[in-house]
């Protein structure tokens, strides 16, 4: 039988009842706990490799022991009077010559079970004489050995720190030189025997339960591997979990089955437990494959209490190697050891006394499952030899690719609402005189409650309660045997993070100790004028003495810190970290807020970064130092490489991160959202007292994104990604999104501070006032030309629906029919819109090139054509023709004999021309061409009976004499009387309802309100093409913003809609956006009116659109007008969106097929 | 009724206000679409000192259609028939009236437009008097007479003026 058949044995497991239990406490099991505990914890080789735990440790603190037991000779059984050689030999089960036993007790410093193992395992040939005892000490760290001293040192130290937990005070005397455990439980489980033999082990025997390899003094022969001494990797070591189990007399008889084996050796490696136990049943005759029922105790270590491998803030990872990526191993070790430990207490049926509430909604067997998980993931990713783990890779590029899911929009809804259960009555807080703004209510509060985060004060002393992870278990105060277990005094409980694994003695009460938190308002509530106000009301002791100081601060001259080389302490200074647009914002902020002179502020960019800023900010020079310190993203970036380069020093690089700075804040922190990308882990770096976040969105589309910030915020245990992922990620992988968002509540609670301005306060007021604003939806009527587009294309899309309807096939034509409502909805706003481009394109050339034939251009200028008219005039009838062409215009320019022959309106209204030079009412001669169109003739002009062409009617457009005109006057200053100057320009370009109305409504706003600004939005670029036509032959000057523009070009034509002034003529600039390009982020507040030229499927994408005018920084009342056409599939559209308000956001769960289905159901309202 | 177009109560006004030489045209109290129209037949033609009395009505969609008018006084024309209708192009749309559908005229457009006017139709309608044009007859029976004894056909004119159309 190979190891590894041995290995994969099926599991033989028995449970056995405590009171059943025979077995008896026996000198050969006390004399083995010793030999047992060294062979657990570690072999040489071991020691050796691993260093970051403390396994270098047990040998030689039972060496410690050994020796002052010796000194003290407290213990009659100890170690070095016991070291004869009959016991040793009984141990070993061997015969050994003296001159061995000699040399081994000599090598091994008078420890019998150094001795013994060194026997055991060979090492003892090797092992140089003097060295044995000096350097195990030195290995081990001070701590470790410290842990394992006398009972009364232990007890010394204990007086010094209240809770740790009292040792057992001794019942059987082979506890007395233990290392401190107390036990928890035991479990029965049945281990199949590894040899065959008589003898080997007797019921009630003692049993010993070991890790390590030896080399069993009687041949084994397939006993598994050999003690493979040199180095085994980390991981290879966590793959072996075989557990042997020896009799007294040291050997292997069995082991136990793989299930028990995987976490009884993750808790012997990771020196949690202890176990020992006895023999309950085995057969008289053992044969391998036998099954043994042991009886297993389980105590757990003492060390595993104190000296738990997670990381306390001092001794976290930043501090050693301060620019090393976390180890993942760490990460395996804590959830093979959560585990593990699960396992452990399901084992010995130990149930928590207490659960935080929070804890209590997760299972203990979720947290389990949520591990399996992981440990798949892990798999998998190995499989995928993508090779180590998140940041396993020196240089990971700034974007990669992260990971998690995505959140819905609905869950990101929700987990919001949560997040904002905003109390408003919180007290709140006047910032300090030096600072001007006013504040209102809410920024009050939250100053009150950033400086109760910073100064750490409890809002109120509520009863302590227990850290939401923990449990609290009780230790049993009897043993298996029903016997009295010793109780330590005040120490009836001990601690479990089921979730970390960690263990305690102390009552895990719920405090984060996180001076600082996320500010999460959302934009435009004054998040920079909070964070100033904190500046400002909340310094620290040096800065407020130096401020006080610095009026007769003729000695304060600048400094040299004492010592450049570390991290010196900037107890004025408060960094903020923003993208770098935004660094003039936060420095003209901060002047205005401040009286002059309170706050120095210093730009750290560019060429001005050229200071030392540890001379600078250093406490010696805090008179002077800059009190707030602003630069980018980019810097933190390009100074941590700097610095990392130069292998952590950050002292002597003398930038940001040779500081301790008293503040840090980042602004728009989302951009450290991805915890990989090199700006997050450069963020994580800077040192700071108080650490604040200011995002809108704390949370951009995953759950890690939350995780990023918790992380820089150092907020214990949350900035654990293990932690993390155990708790959060796994959870909501899985599905399991309530309890993950429970959890992620429950993180962001006490951290986060978020107001959004939809918010009311108690009477009903909004926390900013907003002036009112009214949506209304103007009803058009198509014109006949555009009805009949209309028609043509429903009743096609109509046949196709109904076709398919028919075949069954909705779903695989949706793209078809969905194109077609895209027609019909196009066609509500310009047919021209539905023709093919290219053939639109086409007809456009042609006519224009006819219209070069004829002379006839879309924009003629009278003054030109009459000019053009009266100097050729050569002979013939073109001159006739001519002459009289130039006779009406200058009727028409001049004004004169302007009545309109078919309505005698006087003057025109909005006079026209024709291609024969006759001129009327616009209006007139449209209706007059439709009604000879209705009569199925030939449309004649009215007055030469010439056949005319609709193209071929021009408008009359007076152009404003001051506009423009202004530079002709100046260069020609002698013209004493200009004729207004006229344009003839073909209509019929603009002839949509919607241009027309929106046309309209500028004109009459110009009237009513000269030099309002406007915005119109519409989905189709192709019609705000149109749209800029037609406002372009009426004169109104327009912006264009859309998603094709480059972020250089959208910048600038943002700011130049801000600050345009009204035209002369009384326009104010109209900005034509698409919906899409412009729904999002702007800030269009100079606009007071919005029209929406077509509607969304649902309001709120068109909401958002409108909220960008409506928003903080709106003075004015807004008007919204949505153009709808009526008797159309734009009708039906705002039914939809109706509906859809009341179809709860549960759509975010809905699938995608499930979501087609629901546009069938729409399709089918829209074309019904 | 819908209110009356400004163009109309304009036409209205100037026929008033300058009234064409031997034209009259006064509109109905009760219905201001409605004129009464006097018109004296010109001099040297068979209708010379008569004075023809017409009813002129402006549809609704006047002036897109061109004005209804008819002769109440009997008349020996060969464009006018016994009902008094006149067959004159500019009284016509530039589209065919069923009614008028006849082999002959399909040919013919009508030669309304709306820049026309109750005067300038009335001054047609007078010429029309002192120019018949049997080639494009209403009348065929007048038409016929015109053609073939023209003279015979003024004497029964005059009679017809002197009988009717007193003054």
């Amino acid at each position: 039988m190979s190891v590894s058949d041995i290995d994969q044995r099926p599991a033989k497991k028995r449970r056995f009842f405590v009171e059943e239990s025979p077995i008896e406490e026996k000198g050969p099991f006390a004399n083995g706990l010793p030999a047992d505990h060294h062979d657990a914890s570690s072999s040489t080789s071991i020691n050796t490799l691993d260093e970051t735990l403390p396994d270098a440790v047990p040998p030689a603190s039972s060496q410690t022991d050994i020796s002052i037991h010796n000194g003290t000779g407290e213990n009659g059984e100890d170690g070095s009077v016991g070291f004869d050689k009959q016991t040793f030999e009984s141990f070993v089960g061997d015969k050994v010559a003296t001159a061995t036993f000699d040399k081994l007790r000599e090598v091994s410093g008078d420890n019998m079970e150094l001795a013994i193992n060194m026997y055991l395992d060979g090492s003892w040939n090797t092992a140089p004489v003097a060295a044995a005892q000096p350097t195990r000490p030195t290995s081990s760290s001070i701590k470790d050995a410290f842990c394992s001293r006398l009972p009364e040192r232990n007890a010394a130290r204990l007086k010094l720190e209240e809770k740790e937990p009292q040792i057992k005070t001794e019942k059987r005397e082979v506890l007395e030189r233990m290392p401190e455990y107390r036990y928890v439980g035991a479990f029965g489980v049945g281990a199949w025997a590894t040899k065959s033999g008589t003898s080997l082990l007797g019921i009630g025997e003692a049993i010993k339960i070991e890790r390590t390899k030896i080399r069993p003094p009687v041949k084994i022969g397939r006993g598994g591997k050999a003690v493979q001494p040199a180095k085994l990797s980390a991981a290879r070591m966590r793959v072996d979990v075989i557990v042997r189990v020896t009799n007294a007399r040291g050997e292997e008889v069995a082991r136990l089955p793989k299930e028990t084996a995987d976490w009884v050796s993750t808790l012997m490696d990771q020196k949690v437990c202890r176990f020992d136990g006895g023999c309950f049943l085995a057969p008289e005759r053992l044969r391998v494959n036998d099954t043994i029922e042991l009886q297993l105790r389980c105590s757990l270590l003492r060390r595993a209490f104190e000296a738990s491998g997670f990381r306390r803030p001092e001794d976290n990872n930043r501090t050693t190697g301060i620019f090393e990526e976390k180890e993942t191993s760490e990460e395996k070790d804590l959830r093979l050891r959560q585990v593990a430990l699960m396992k452990l207490f399901d084992e010995i049926n130990l149930h928590p006394s207490t659960i935080n509430d929070t804890t209590a909604k997760h299972k203990r067997q979720g947290i389990l499952q949520a591990a399996e998980i992981a440990e798949q993931h892990d798999k998998d990713e190995e499989s995928k030899k993508s090779t180590s783990t998140p940041g396993g890779s020196s240089t990971p590029p700034d974007e990669e690719a992260e990971e998690g899911k995505e959140l819905e929009q609905d869950q990101l809804d929700s987990l919001y609402k949560k997040a904002q259960s905003f109390d408003f009555d919180t007290p709140t807080r006047e910032p300090a005189n030096t600072f001007v703004m006013d504040l209102r209510k809410y920024q009050k509060q939250a100053l009150h409650w950033m400086m109760s985060k910073e100064k750490d004060e409890k809002s109120d002393s509520k009863e302590i309660s227990m850290h939401p992870l923990w449990e609290e278990y009780s230790w049993p105060t009897k043993d298996m045997d029903d016997q009295e277990v010793p109780s330590v005094a005040g120490q009836s409980s001990f601690y479990v993070n089921p979730y970390s694994g960690e263990l305690s003695l102390d009552f895990p009460a719920q405090e984060q100790h996180c001076l600082g938190g996320i500010l999460a308002d959302e934009m435009g509530l004054g998040k920079t004028i909070e964070m100033l106000s904190l500046m400002h009301s909340h310094r620290s002791e040096v800065s407020m003495q130096a401020s006080e100081s610095s009026i007769n601060s003729v000695t304060n001259l600048p400094r040299l810190p004492k010592s450049s080389s570390s991290v010196e302490p900037a107890p004025c200074t408060t960094l903020v970290v923003a993208p770098m647009s935004l660094l003039a914002q936060w420095e003209s902020e901060a002047a205005k807020a401040c009286k002059p002179g309170t706050l120095k502020t210093l730009v750290y960019y560019g060429s001005d970064k050229a200071a030392n800023l540890q001379n600078l900010c250093c406490e010696a020079n805090a008179a002077s130092a800059p009190n707030l310190i602003i630069t980018s993203y980019g810097i933190v970036l390009s100074e941590f490489n700097q610095v990392a380069a130069r292998g952590g020093d950050r002292g002597s690089h003398g930038g940001l991160f040779s500081l301790d700075f008293f503040r840090v804040i980042l602004d728009e922190a989302h951009f450290i959202k991805n915890r990989q990308s090199k700006t997050a882990k450069a963020c994580y770096e800077i040192t700071a007292q108080h650490r604040w976040v200011l995002t809108g969105t704390p949370i951009v589309n995953r759950l890690e994104d939350l995780f990023s910030l918790v992380h820089f915020l150092r907020v214990e245990p949350w900035s654990n990604f293990s932690f993390w992922k155990t708790f959060i990620t796994v959870p909501f992988e899985s599905k399991d999104f309530i309890r993950a968002l429970d959890v992620v509540q429950t993180v962001l609670e006490p951290l986060v501070m978020r107001r959004t301005k939809d918010m009311k306060t108690p009477d009903g007021q909004a926390l900013v006032p907003l002036p009112p604003r009214t949506v209304e939806i103007e009803e058009l009527e198509l014109s006949k030309q555009e009805r009949e587009v209309y028609d043509y294309i429903f009743t096609r899309a109509k046949r196709t629906f109904n076709a398919t309807m028919e075949a069954g096939t909705l779903l695989k034509s949706y793209t078809t029919i969905f194109a077609q409502i895209l027609r019909l909805r196009q066609s509500c706003c310009h047919p021209v819109l539905t023709r093919n481009k290219a053939i639109a394109a086409e007809e456009e050339e042609a006519a224009a090139a006819s219209d070069v034939a004829n002379g006839l251009a879309d924009d003629m200028d009278l003054q030109e054509l009459i000019e053009r008219f009266t100097s050729d005039s050569n002979s013939g009838e073109q001159d006739i023709a001519n002459k009289f062409g130039a006779y009406v215009l200058q009727e028409i320019q001049s004004q004169e004999n302007n009545e309109c022959p078919i309505c005698s309106e006087e003057p025109m209204i909005e006079p026209a021309v024709t291609g024969c030079w006759h001129s009327a009412c616009k209006k007139c001669l449209l209706d007059y061409i439709e009604h000879q169109k209705e009569k199925h003739t030939l449309p004649l002009c009215f007055n030469c009976r010439l056949p005319i062409n609709q193209r071929d009617i021009f408008e009359v457009v007076h152009h404003d004499q001051d506009e423009a005109e202004d530079l002709y006057n100046a260069t020609q200053p002698g013209e004493p009387s200009k004729l207004p100057r006229i344009t003839l320009r073909r209509i019929g370009n603009s002839s949509s309802a919607k241009i027309a109305a929106l046309i309209a409504h500028l004109k009459a706003l110009r009237l009513s309100n000269p030099g309002t600004k406007s915005v119109v939005f519409s989905q189709f670029t192709s019609f705000l093409d149109l749209v800029s036509l037609a406002l372009t032959q009426s004169n109104i000057p327009f912006l264009r913003f859309d998603g094709a523009m480059s972020q250089k070009a959208r910048a600038a034509v943002l700011t130049e809609f801000a600050v345009a002034s009204a035209k002369k003529n009384g326009h104010g600039m109209v900005l034509l956006l698409s919906l899409r390009a412009g729904g999002v982020g702007l800030n269009l507040t100079a606009a007071k009116r919005v029209f929406m030229m077509d509607p969304w499927w649902s309001f709120a994408v068109e909401a958002q659109a409108i909220d960008r005018v409506h928003r903080m920084g709106q003075d004015e009342e807004v008007k919204v007008i949505r153009f709808i056409v009526g008797g159309s599939i734009e009708g039906r559209m705002l039914k939809i969106q109706e509906r859809k308000k009341f179809i709860a956001s549960s759509l975010g769960m809905m699938s995608e097929e499930e979501k087609k289905m629901q546009r069938i159901e729409d399709i089918k309202e829209l074309l019904s | 009724m819908a209110a009356l177009p400004k163009r109309i109560v304009k036409e209205t006004e100037r026929l008033m206000a300058e009234p064409v030489p031997g034209i009259s045209a006064v509109p109905h109290e009760d219905n201001l679409r409605y004129f009464d129209v006097m018109i004296h037949g010109p001099s040297q033609s068979p209708y010379e000192s008569g004075v023809f009395k017409l009813e002129l009505f402006l549809p609704d969609d006047y002036p897109m259609t061109p004005p209804k008018i008819r002769f109440l006084t009997k008349i020996y024309h060969p464009n006018i028939d016994k009902l008094g209708r006149i067959c004159l192009d500019v009284l016509k749309s530039t589209f065919h009236t069923p009614f008028l559908q006849t082999p002959t005229r399909l040919t013919r457009a009508g030669n309304w437009s709306p820049a026309l006017q109750i005067r300038t139709i009335l001054l047609s309608i007078q010429a029309l008097l002192g120019a018949p044009n049997p080639d494009d007859p209403l009348a065929n029976d007048v038409a016929q007479r015109w053609k073939e004894d023209e003279q015979a056909a003024i004497q029964t004119a005059r009679e017809w003026t002197r009988q009717y159309a007193k003054a």
